[in-house]
């Protein structure tokens, strides 16, 4: 599982962090996503799945 | 066949006139229903105006469903938010003044955006989440004793215009003049009187105002930089430079206006809610913390806070079979969509238990999704808990007074009576 992230689309909404803190977190410092763990664990799918449903943007995938 | 703007016909529908958006919210959801079922994308006569009617502006297209509304929202590129957001024709240096952020596309949006959007991510609202409890304490041991109040000065204006005015730095001898301030700037439409010259006055008087109050804390805040959101403004630079006064201004006045004025209207509707489906009340006293979260996405659809946005279209294309050409204004109707029977079972009925809830009350997914929708969300959680927990039988009387305005779902006064709690 890798988790692929587009900063062009990206609006930094946050949803994303919402439901996986350990593996999205918007910088305090320029407000970008920062994605902590592009291949989380296979036990966070359920997680992971659910935080790229949610972007407004789409613009967050796996491979 | 491709129609001109100018000879395009309109269709039969009212969404245009003054006399529409004075009526109430389940008038003009007979309207949105006939459309939503057959007509869906309609092209309209301009809105009725109070302030000035533009001789340029030929008519709107109107999206009234609810996957419309997704689809439009998505496509930022096709509709365009930079040419104005909002239904009526206003003055300019009105629209420049209010519109901030919101009014811009990419790439200019998102570089904006950026700079504000850390003090709204999901960690920073689990910071100031003893903060917004307490705010919504302060205020309802303010009414407590009262039994009875009218809940949108005494409650509903005051739990979001202490939330955001915390943290954009706004000291508490400035709250009350600016929330009036932000009121006024997004519900001109219920100013009294028929006389645009004296509305125009009112609304520029209070424009003055508040730039004499917001410029003086900027001003403060470049002297004296704390970690608020009024110091991000001041500090922010975008491709090497800092923001201009005149944007920092506008940024100022948007996260005031969408701040106060959203909440606002999602607090009272949600108590006129609670107080006509007492069924509903009910069900969710009996596990308030467990079913809060159900309850407040099912409140703010019910609200629906802000009722239109507009887009223009950027380039010729296609939208629900319908041409669209360039320049044409498109008008999304939230509260139409929020009423979509494709995505809502029963959408007249208060359901706190509805999931999923699929209301586009911050927005159809998309760049210019609500920065505040969690900060919204918070607030409302700590307010309806402190209210039904405190004062459990507070109820709307039914002497509500709805807004008249196309843009924001206005409570204008609500009042509301309680048994007062025992002194403690």
């Amino acid at each position: 599982m890798k988790i692929t992230h587009d900063a062009q689309r990206c609006c930094s909404s946050g949803m994303c962090e919402s439901f996986a803190p350990d593996i999205f977190e918007i910088s305090d410092d320029d407000g970008a996503l920062q994605v902590l763990d592009a291949t989380p664990d296979e036990s966070r799918r359920g997680a992971v799945e659910l935080a790229i449903a949610s972007c407004p943007t789409e613009a967050l995938s796996l491979e | 066949m491709t129609t001109t703007r100018e000879t395009r016909p309109y269709d039969v529908a009212d969404l245009s006139s003054l006399g529409f958006w004075e009526s109430t919210a389940s008038e003009r959801e007979k309207t949105f229903a006939d459309l939503r079922a057959h007509r869906p994308i309609t092209w309209h006569s301009p809105a009725e105006g109070r302030l000035m009617d533009d001789p340029n502006d030929q008519g709107f297209w109107a999206v009234v469903r609810h996957a419309d509304l997704v689809e439009v929202t998505r496509r930022h590129d096709d509709f365009i938010s930079g040419e104005g957001i909002v239904f009526d024709s206003v003055p300019p240096e009105l629209l420049d003044a209010a519109q901030g952020f919101i009014a811009m596309d990419p790439p200019r949006h998102t570089q904006v955006r950026r700079l504000l959007v850390s003090a709204f991510t999901p960690k920073q609202m689990k910071r100031i989440e003893d903060n917004v409890v307490a705010n919504a304490r302060r205020i309802v041991d303010e009414i407590a004793a009262k039994g009875q109040v009218d809940f949108v000065r005494e409650v509903a204006m005051l739990v979001p215009m202490h939330n955001i005015f915390d943290m954009m730095g706004v000291p508490e001898e400035h709250r009350l003049a600016l929330a009036k301030t932000s009121e006024t700037i997004g519900s001109y439409r219920d100013l009294p009187g028929n006389d645009p010259t004296e509305v125009v006055r009112v609304l520029t008087e209070s424009l003055i105002g508040f730039q004499v109050i917001a410029s003086e804390l900027v001003n403060q805040r470049r002297t004296n930089p704390t970690d608020d959101l009024i110091t991000s403004l001041v500090q922010a630079e975008v491709d090497g430079e800092k923001l201009s006064d005149a944007d920092i201004m506008s940024f100022f006045s948007l996260l005031m206006v969408a701040g106060n004025d959203t909440t606002r209207q999602s607090t009272a509707h949600g108590l006129q809610a609670l107080t006509d489906f007492p069924e509903q009340r009910a069900w969710l006293m009996e596990d308030i913390d467990g079913r809060m979260t159900s309850a407040v996405e099912e409140i703010v659809r019910w609200a629906t806070p802000i009722m239109t946005f507009r887009r223009t279209a950027a380039r010729d294309c296609e939208l629900g079979g319908q041409q669209i050409t360039a320049g044409d204004k498109v008008i999304l109707f939230y509260a139409s969509a929020n009423w979509d029977t494709e995505v809502f079972e029963h959408p007249g009925r208060l359901d706190l238990a509805r999931t999923p809830n699929k209301h586009i009350s911050f927005g159809g997914g998309g760049i210019h999704h609500c920065l505040g929708n969690q900060l919204a969300r918070r607030q409302l959680a700590a307010t309806f808990k402190e209210l039904l927990t405190r004062l459990p039988d507070i109820r709307s009387t039914g002497e509500q007074v709805y807004g008249a305005g196309n843009f924001f779902h206005t409570v204008a006064s609500m009042p509301a009576t309680f048994t007062p709690e025992a002194v403690r």
